[in-house]
């Protein structure tokens, strides 16, 4: 079993990181798009996976991310990849002010307040707020990253960039899991009361998941603005929040491989259901329900399975 | 399980698309268009109107002695999901791109296509910057917004109003609308009383209503799309109140009229490109009798029939260059293509790809809900 | 002082729709603790069917004006509960036992399912209904009050009131009530919650249903994804209200709808939403369970 899995990992690395010699453009950009999408998750992941909060306004940390860097970049001239700490300490910031006071709302009361943060945000977007943001143009004319003196450009380049991220956040994030910090959030998850007991500072963990999630939604925007060199504020509607909610609960929340998992299926099976056509989000739809009948747990559950987090059952929450 | 989990990550990994081999006797031209999401009536319109123009093409031989085979992707009205359906296109050997409907959707795909040389020519984007960027391969069918504003101004001026709400709702194209009109109408000596954007997709409008009224406007330009511009007339009726609208390009859709209903979009004025039942061209008279024998309805709106005249100007490209190398198709187009007989009239592009010459018109509601050609 | 009652009465229109679909949210969180996303949808479903019987059967012009209009509303409501049932029994019921949020993911694609089943169903373009309603206004102190307005409101709280009373008053209610409170007791004290789980499919979708209807036939304009816009602003209410409490949706709806009209009229349209968020989020901050929501003992 354990040696199986790891086979399985070390043959899915390997496969992904030769992907872009045997996929041609088209096929490399899904995959480009499903990373961002998993670093994106993997941070909500810290939030609504480990911490157990409620979080469907996730969009609204990755477009302040997006944001920061594309104005950094368009107005200052400060190359892209260079924006990525301060994007990414910005949207921190930012969700340690927003989460400050609602932190301590029951569940659903979270989940509508980080909804309304997400459109709040995308309404000052649309609203052009501080006459920085171009309004519902958004800003264009993003420059492209340069590493090393290689422009990156093509979705074979980028693919590596992103990719190279998603591994870095994997591995951060796995020690980040085993450290006092991980367990401190799980623990929290499990059963708040209990945790407060043993001493955890409940606020201030729920906070610094908050932050940190947003953090890496923030960074991931400025990869997001990089590699689309125009961003409105379309791109970061409620739609994008859910899709990320959907990723990280159907990936099993908390488990950081699930949610990968998830973020290939959720975001590649539209594309793969572009034979239906107009039926292909109909199609979408009807395999998301199936599989959470059928994967209730979601695809890797955390915690391999034997326990069920007790404050995500019903009727206990 | 995990077998399966595995396979199914394989399976979206790999088969994604899955490279369509090239055949040779074949010409392919993609399509760009939202089929699902907000905008999917425009899109679905656009692909029925693009199927039919390419079929009568091929009963008359197609182009280059080869069949057109449509690629049609969908775009969902979304930048990022844009990017992707244009990278996709990019990789199913088609040699040129009709599309696609909204300004920020287009403007995701245009560096994907310009890099691989595939002239694109857009439909419903009409956002400025879109040809402001040198892009040699990208064209559109639809006008741009700074002659649509001009376009506005004067229609207010020549109808003799002074005082002036103006209405937009945020959108790229609205706003950029608004925008516009706005500083003109200021230039020109009228007096704006209000200027708000309202949101989208919403039904009851009365509480924007009830506020514009207090601001009581001679005339209100409203930028939007049609589905709030039929609401704002039912409930402006509803209200009692007179006062004449007078709305963009985007509002030029048969079902405005449905949503309003007759009796409250009548005096309505819009500014469109002229719609095809209103040339005499023979052409655009046998595409709208064709349109009507196979899908029983008429074209949802003037964007999905510049689609179809922007297939019809990458046929004669291609036809033109006697090729299907981009740089040829483009360059026919700069250079050789001068007042092609469009099914929204005659067609030529300047050096930036924009086309030439006064495209718009005013259009009123008539008292049975048809869009009369106005005279100013 | 004339435009300020003026845009009460504007946001009281609004906010009676959505108090009508609110209930349905807050029913079916009341007993299963689920936010049942796809409520929107249903909702849509209603406005479609009632378009759909509407000029199918001419029900109006058989059986006279009231009685027409009577039996549509009844035929609505009834296979939009349906529905709701179906939707119960595929979507939620095998997940009853799992992960909350699990729920919430398959309502999620429940909706988007729903939502495009619509659109390959009657196409993308708008659909619109026949102009069938008097278009009487009534002037009062001059205050514009078309009669349907006035009516849609009479109507939302009357069905509201009714739904309370039943609640409230009797047997079957009292069964929900305990079913609400704890499944386990209720169990225990011989209540097949599996049925009051159904009721509360049936009588929540109903009421959204006929929502949907209201909204049909009054602006006139349908499309596919109003779900979303309408059902995002119904949870909101139920939520601002307090979820889970029948009055507070109520309460949460008709605020909401009046919320939204004063900060258009005085403060700006194109923030009209963030204010409407801004507003909700304050409100829970200070309550932190809604309005109306029951206390619960603070953790932080």
């Amino acid at each position: 079993m354990k040696h199986g899995k790891l086979f399985a990992v070390v043959l899915a690395a390997a496969l992904l990181a030769t992907a872009p010699l045997f996929l041609n453009a088209y096929q490399v950009d899904v995959l480009n798009s499903i990373g961002l999408y998993g670093l994106l998750a993997l941070g909500l992941n810290l939030i609504l996976g480990e911490a157990g909060l409620f979080n469907m306004g996730h969009a609204a940390f990755y477009a302040v991310g997006a944001y920061t860097a594309a104005i950094l970049n368009t107005r200052y001239q400060i190359p892209i990849l260079w924006t990525l700490p301060l994007s990414g300490l910005v949207a921190g910031v930012f969700a340690l002010v927003v989460a400050r006071p609602v932190v301590h709302l029951r569940g659903d009361y979270l989940l509508i307040v980080t909804i309304g943060v997400g459109e709040i945000v995308r309404i000052a977007l649309v609203n052009d707020l501080f006459g920085m943001t171009g309004g519902a143009n958004g800003i264009f004319g993003i420059s492209r990253p340069n590493l090393f003196g290689i422009v990156i450009r093509r979705p074979q380049e980028f693919f590596y960039l992103i990719w190279g991220c998603v591994a870095l956040t994997i591995f951060l994030f796995l020690r980040l899991k085993q450290s006092r910090f991980g367990r401190a959030l799980n623990y929290l998850r499990e059963d708040e009361v209990a945790a407060e007991g043993s001493g955890i500072n409940t606020a201030y963990y729920k906070l610094a998941a908050f932050g940190l999630g947003a953090a890496w939604a923030g960074m991931a925007g400025t990869l997001f603005a990089a590699k689309m060199t125009i961003i409105s504020p379309e791109s970061f509607n409620f739609w994008e929040s859910v899709v990320l909610f959907m990723i990280v609960i159907l990936g099993g929340a908390g488990n950081i491989v699930g949610v990968l998992l998830a973020a290939f299926l959720v975001i590649g099976l539209p594309e793969l259901f572009r034979e239906f056509a107009s039926a292909r989000m109909l199609v979408f739809g009807l395999v998301m329900v199936v599989m959470m009948v059928f994967r209730p747990q979601g695809l890797l559950p955390a915690g391999g399975g034997r326990f069920l987090p007790a404050t995500l059952v019903r009727g206990r929450g | 399980m995990k077998q399966h989990l595995l396979a199914l990550v394989a399976a979206v990994g790999l088969v994604v698309g899955g490279a369509t081999a090239q055949a040779a006797d074949t010409v392919k031209i993609g399509l760009m268009a939202p089929l699902t999401g907000s905008w999917a009536s425009e899109g679905q319109g656009m692909k029925k109107i693009v199927e039919l123009l390419a079929e009568q093409q091929n009963a008359k031989g197609g182009v280059l002695g080869k069949k057109i085979v449509v690629v049609t992707e969908d775009d969902g009205g979304d930048p990022r999901t844009a990017s992707l359906a244009a990278q996709r296109l990019t990789t199913q050997g088609v040699v040129a791109v009709v599309g696609t409907y909204g300004s920020s959707v287009t403007e995701a795909s245009q560096a994907i296509y310009d890099e691989v040389k595939l002239p694109q020519i857009a439909n419903g984007s009409t956002a400025i910057r879109l040809t402001e960027k040198g892009f040699k391969h990208f064209f559109r069918t639809a006008p741009r917004d700074d002659e649509q504003g001009r376009m506005a101004a004067q229609t207010i001026g020549k109808l003799g109003f002074k005082k002036v709400a103006i209405l937009h709702d945020n959108t790229s194209y609205a706003k950029g609308l608004a925008d516009e009109a706005h500083a003109l109408l200021k230039s020109q000596g009228a007096e704006v009383v209000f200027f708000d954007a309202l949101t989208p997709g919403e039904r009851d409008y009365t509480a924007i209503l009830t506020k514009l009224k207090g601001a009581n406007p001679d005339v209100v330009l409203f930028t939007g799309y049609y589905p709030e511009a039929g609401l704002l007339l039912r409930q402006k009726k509803d209200m009692n109140w007179q006062v004449p609208f007078l709305g963009g390009d985007a509002t030029n859709n048969v079902d405005l009229v449905k949503i309003a209903g007759k009796e409250a979009a009548e005096g309505f004025y819009f500014l469109s490109p002229p719609q095809p039942q209103d040339l005499d061209t023979p052409d655009a008279a046998t595409f709208l009798a064709d349109y009507q024998k196979k899908y029983n309805e008429l074209p949802p709106s003037i964007w999905a029939v510049l689609a179809g005249d922007g297939f019809r100007v990458m046929v004669t490209g291609i036809a033109g260059a006697k090729s299907t190398d981009g740089d040829k198709i483009a360059g026919y187009l700069h250079k050789d293509l001068k007042n092609y007989p469009g099914l929204s009239g005659p067609i030529s592009f300047d050096a930036k790809g924009d086309r030439e010459g006064e495209v718009y018109r005013v259009y009123k509601v008539d008292a049975e809900g048809g869009f009369v050609l106005q005279k100013l | 002082m004339e435009e300020f009652l003026q845009q009460l009465t504007n946001g009281l229109a609004v906010g009676g729709i959505y108090a009508l679909i609110a209930l349905g949210y807050t029913m079916v969180y009341g007993v299963l603790k689920l936010i049942n996303f796809a409520h929107g949808d249903l909702f849509t479903y209603g406005a479609y069917l009632g378009l759909t019987l509407l000029t199918s059967l001419a029900l109006t012009d058989r059986l006279g004006f009231a009685l027409g209009m009577l039996v549509l509303v009844l035929m609505v409501m009834g296979l939009v509960a349906v529905l709701g049932a179906i939707l119960e029994r595929a979507a939620y019921r095998p997940l009853r036992e799992s992960p909350r949020l699990s729920a919430v993911v398959s309502a999620l694609g429940a909706s988007i399912f729903l939502q495009n089943a619509l659109m390959l169903l009657y196409g993308a373009r708008f659909q619109v209904y026949p102009n069938i309603l008097p278009a009487t206004t009534l002037n009062l102190f001059g205050l514009y009050l078309p009669l349907m307005r006035v009516l849609i409101v009479l109507a939302s709280v009357l069905m509201m009131a009714a739904l309370y009373l039943f609640i409230q008053k009797t047997r079957i209610g009292a069964a929900i009530r305990a079913a609400a409170i704890d499944q386990g007791a209720a169990r225990l004290m011989g209540i097949d919650v599996n049925r009051v789980i159904l009721l509360v499919f049936l009588m929540g979708p109903a009421l959204g249903g006929t929502a949907g209807l209201m909204v049909g036939l009054y602006y006139g304009q349908i499309n596919f994804t109003m779900g979303w816009v309408y059902g995002m602003k119904a949870f909101t209410a139920a939520i601002l209200g307090g979820i889970g409490n029948i009055p507070g949706a109520m309460v949460g709806g008709l605020l909401l709808g009046v919320i939204e009209a004063l900060g258009a009229a005085y403060i700006s349209i194109a923030w009209k939403d963030a204010i409407a968020f801004l507003v909700l989020i304050l409100i829970l901050i200070v309550r932190p369970t809604g309005l109306l929501g029951e206390r619960v003992a603070d953790k932080i």
